[in-house]
């Protein structure tokens, strides 16, 4: 919160604001409810049978009663799932970062012919709904035979990550000073030096919110696997849900501790990170 | 160590040199993912007759199996042997020319399957048969034997009986129907699997031979009792129900009846090992009307036309036209087979082998699935808006006619 | 900035550029390319036949059954589109206005309104999927609970309500994102600017009106244009909810799952034409790229004019 913004209210009439202020705290906490409840009914249901879930959908569990994870645990594809979804994001990302980086270092350090084009390319990216292209991109990775094959997830989400990774890390490399670099190339460094030593250690903040900004919509993506992917064994977690609550559709305690275990993790890391995530996803929105 | 390797290295010679020249191996393509167990048993029967062909099974997911297939086909890197489907379903890969057509001569097993499963595997232009028909099923009422002992119901041989043995249920307590329709294509299973009977025989070859269309009022005439059944006897909000759900409802004692196809019995075994099924047809008017299940068949092996074993892949085929074959699949699998001669040892399969003589096709498939729109979206959604009072049968049956038209010849005026 | 000297400079760009550039060309703007020059093709299954010209758009657009499809799911995505417009952007502002205060608590609300956002969207839909049961969900049970049986609906049934019930559940899976964004907007107005409209009025909502809204229009903008290219390409949510057919009866078909089905085909037609899908998607993304171009200047325009 800006110190300017702080400051204006607090030299308002404290009567005039409290009115207002007891209004606008009584939509935060209704929304914050709202916001909250669903989450703790499943976390909730997670633990309970499914009878008890039909009988008190409210009331809280024995948070010793684990029957339902264990089956999950021992029963389902769903350890397989969630590796392969750590996978097929790590790899993602690894490339994403590697390669916009790559890129943004290319155009925001050096001036050569046609780097603004280049720029402009990859903006257009940033624009383009890439779910309409599925056709081609289902027969590009049929000719690729990467179709059943996690590959084809790995292409098209570096793909996807590029545009807004360049776009945020290109502005970010254009304001590092140029005396350390200068510096080191007077000394007879090679510009690869430069870069690995030099520049990439100053880029970091930005390569964080790049990949926060990227992290979450490939994680949580269901469409491309769901055209690429037919294997059970190579799903993604949100692919192997479906499979999953279509096996145990009658089990609902089952259901929830399904849903409760996917969620857990992004939650579990984005309760750590907030600030990050918060402005890593909206980087996009907020210039 | 190294007299290890030489070994090693000398044993496998040997074996390649015994195999015979023409080992074989054939890929075979599936979308049963769960009766993998079963296949690898049928697999290692036909291997061990048959030395020097080996079967590799693989499995795919049943919702995107025919555009996994097509692709495969397309670029060649399609399997031997494969399960297709039926009807139009078979439409699309068969009339692109990528199946080995069958005859009696190259599978002669096929000259005593029954006249309509050859042709649910039959291309429509050319009349040539693609596959070995593997299962049917049938559309009936299927009932909880426990819960009409007590409530002193007998399966009804009237429409009003059918009522009146809802009636008693609902009084008891008991949901009637487990059914929902919130599923879309639930919508014609229950539609037909209830309503063949009142629509009956005479109605569905007048359709077929072009003399009447949907806006008959045998058919109409089925689906407005189909939907009061629906209002009065399906659950609460059945509108919102699912299918998992409603199958939930029926299996655990809940529900007295559930409309569906032969393939739920398995299901429901499954899912409450101790309930006692029955099945009967759904009535029609009166006693002496004849009781109908709707029937279809699910899929047929097929060969690949490109394949590189040919000769292998029919040997195959063959195998899997045999009564041997039929009979294994049929008290493992718990499907009716469409092998002619296969006797059922399960008394509930046994009861719908018997009911499956009187039946008509079901109707949307076997039909109207071979352009857009195909009789089953169009059926599916209209019964949706019939259930929730916003159309009237009258109109559904003009509504199927006239968008059934822009590709049914006999509906073209 | 150094400029370019030698040549092994050169090439140490080359290497740069090359392989990011190679997967936005190959992955992005080939594929979309292509779905234009698929569309002008008749399809058997995979294989491209002959050259058909515009037939496939005039297909989608004006022969039965499609022409009906085609406007069903359009009209569903322009009430989508309108409804989380109030729902999501319009509550996310008030949400983002009761955030900027810093009220005690303020913190922790804000880290509650994002949290849905960063859950996968099939985990929102089967949540309120199992929520919604007509039966056992947790909503109709709390009606039933507190006497008002007549409310329990089967809300995923009934043609009126499940589209509301999909539009619901999108709100809140979503609200976190406008909501924030709005509030970054708002925490860079200068205080200077806000002291000088106390001098003049004590109203809020000459306050609100006159100030805060035209000073995060640039947000507005974005939240808009992202809204709007999001509702028109839903597809997850309804995908789960409601299914491939948009139950019941076509009452929650959107263009995505329209599109979906067309190209790849559903269990209960078997059809697949890569042809007419590929037309639809040219459609909707010709109609896409050109309203949303079209918001983001006329606002921008805006922005400049205030």
């Amino acid at each position: 919160m800006s110190a300017a913004s702080t400051t204006y209210y607090d030299r308002k009439g404290p009567l005039a604001a409290l009115g207002r202020d007891g209004l606008l705290q009584i939509i935060l906490i209704a929304n914050t409810i709202i916001m909250l409840a669903p989450i703790v009914i499943m976390i909730f249901s997670a633990f309970k049978t499914t009878p008890q879930i039909f009988q008190s959908p409210f009331g809280i569990p024995d948070f010793t009663q684990v029957g339902n994870f264990v089956k999950i645990w021992t029963q389902t594809n769903f350890l397989r799932y969630l590796l392969n979804s750590f996978v097929v994001t790590g790899a993602s990302m690894a490339l994403i970062l590697t390669l916009g980086t790559m890129a943004a270092y290319a155009i925001g350090r050096y001036q050569f012919t046609g780097s603004s084009f280049i720029l402009m390319f990859f903006l257009a990216g940033l624009t383009l709904p890439l779910k309409l292209a599925i056709i081609p991109l289902f027969m590009l990775m049929r000719d690729l035979s990467v179709l059943n094959n996690q590959l084809s997830l790995i292409f098209v989400y570096t793909a996807m990550g590029l545009p807004t990774t360049v776009f945020i890390m290109t502005g970010f490399i254009r304001t590092l000073p140029n005396e350390l670099e200068d510096a080191a190339r007077m000394d007879g460094a090679s510009e690869a030096r430069i870069m690995w030593s030099i520049m990439l250690p100053l880029v970091r903040p930005a390569m964080v919110i790049s990949g926060i900004q990227n992290v979450v919509p490939i994680w949580n993506d269901f469409f491309f696997p769901l055209v690429f992917i037919q294997n059970d064994d190579l799903k993604t977690l949100p692919q192997g849900l479906t499979t999953f609550m279509g096996e145990y559709t009658t089990d609902w305690g089952v259901l929830f501790s399904g849903l409760t275990l996917s969620a857990a993790p992004i939650i579990i890391i984005y309760i750590v990170l907030s600030r990050q995530f918060i402005a890593g996803m909206t980087s996009g929105a907020v210039k | 160590m190294n007299n290890r390797l030489i070994r090693i290295g000398t044993a496998l010679a040997a074996v390649l040199i015994a195999a015979p020249a023409l080992a074989q191996d054939l890929t075979f393509w599936s979308w049963r993912q769960e009766d993998r167990a079963a296949y690898e048993q049928f697999i290692d029967t036909f291997e061990a007759a048959n030395p020097g062909i080996t079967v590799k099974f693989e499995t795919f997911e049943a919702a995107n199996y025919n555009t996994i297939l097509a692709t495969a086909l397309a670029g060649g890197t399609g399997p031997d042997v494969m399960m297709v489907r039926a009807y139009g379903g078979l439409e699309n890969v068969a009339a692109a020319g990528y199946l080995e057509p069958l005859t009696t001569e190259t599978v002669p097993a096929l000259a005593e399957f029954s006249a309509p499963a050859l042709a649910a595997e039959s291309g429509r232009a050319d009349g040539a048969i693609y596959a070995v028909p593997f299962a049917s099923q049938t559309q009936l009422v299927i009932y909880n034997k426990a819960l009409f002992d007590a409530n002193g119901i007998a399966e009804p041989q009237t429409w009003d009986e059918l009522v009146a043995a809802s009636q008693k249920l609902k009084d008891a307590g008991v949901i009637p129907f487990a059914n929902g329709t919130a599923t879309a294509w639930q919508n014609e299973t229950v539609t037909f699997g209830l309503g063949s009977s009142l629509m009956g025989k005479a109605f569905y070859d007048e359709l077929m031979a072009g003399t009447t269309d949907f806006t008959d009022e045998r058919f109409t005439g089925a689906l407005a009792a189909v939907a009061e059944v629906a209002a009065q006897y399906f659950p609460d909000g059945f509108i919102g129900l699912d299918y998992p759900s409603a199958q939930q409802l029926f299996s655990s004692g809940m529900a007295g009846m559930f409309i569906g196809g032969s393939y739920e019995l398995a299901t429901f075994k499954t899912q409450n090992p101790d309930i006692e099924l029955g099945v009967f047809a759904a009535p029609g008017k009166t006693a002496e009307d004849a009781k109908l299940v709707g029937l279809y068949f699910d899929g047929g092996y097929a060969a690949n036309a490109a394949g590189a074993n040919k000769e292998a892949s029919l040997k195959f085929l063959n195998y899997l036209a045999s009564k041997e074959f039929g009979q294994a699949f049929a008290d493992t699998l718990s499907n009716i087979s469409t092998v002619p001669g296969v006797t059922f040892g399960n008394p509930l399969l046994a009861e719908v082998n018997e009911l499956n003589q009187s039946s008509i096709p079901y109707l949307m498939l076997a039909h109207f699935r071979y352009g857009e729109p195909s009789g089953s979206v169009l059926i599916q959604g209209e019964m949706q808006k019939l259930f929730s009072g916003q159309t009237t049968p009258e109109a559904i049956g003009t509504t199927l006619t006239e968008g059934l038209a822009a590709w049914y010849e006999p509906f073209k005026k | 900035m150094p400029h370019l000297r030698m040549t092994g400079r050169g090439l140490w760009i080359t290497a740069l550029i090359v392989p990011p550039l190679a997967f936005v060309a190959l992955f992005i703007v080939y594929p979309i390319i292509s779905a234009f020059a698929y569309a002008f093709f008749d399809w058997q299954g995979l294989r491209r036949g002959d050259f058909v010209g515009l037939e496939n758009f005039h297909t989608v657009l004006f022969v039965e059954p499609y022409r009906s499809w085609t406007i069903n799911a359009f009209k569903n995505n322009v009430i989508v589109f309108f409804a989380l417009m109030v729902l999501q952007n319009g509550l996310g502002f008030i949400l983002a206005y009761a955030l900027w205060r810093g009220l005690p608590g303020a913190r922790f609300h804000r880290i509650a309104v994002f949290l849905p956002v960063v859950l996968s969207t099939i985990i929102v839909a089967y949540l309120f999927k199992l929520f919604l049961h007509p039966l056992f969900g947790v909503v109709n049970i709390s009606l039933r609970g507190i006497g008002l049986d007549w409310l329990a609906q089967p809300w995923l049934g009934q043609g009126n309500t499940a589209i509301w019930s999909l539009i619901a559940a999108q709100a809140w899976h979503m609200v976190g994102f406008p909501t924030l964004v709005f509030l970054a907007g708002m925490q860079r107005i200068p205080g200077e600017i806000l002291d000088a409209v106390r001098m003049e009025t004590e109203s809020e909502w000459v306050k609100i009106t006159g100030i805060v809204w035209p000073l995060v229009a640039p947000s507005a903008t974005i939240v808009f244009t992202l809204l709007f290219v999001g509702a028109f390409n839903w597809f997850e949510l309804p995908y789960i909810m409601a299914g491939l057919d948009g139950s019941p009866f076509g009452s929650t078909d959107v263009l995505g799952l329209y599109f979906y089905r067309t190209a790849f085909g559903n269990v209960s037609s078997g059809q697949q034409d890569f042809g007419l899908g590929s037309a639809l998607a040219v459609l909707i993304f010709l109609f896409v790229a050109v309203i949303a171009s079209t918001i983001t200047v006329r606002l921008r325009a805006r922005e400049i004019q205030l």
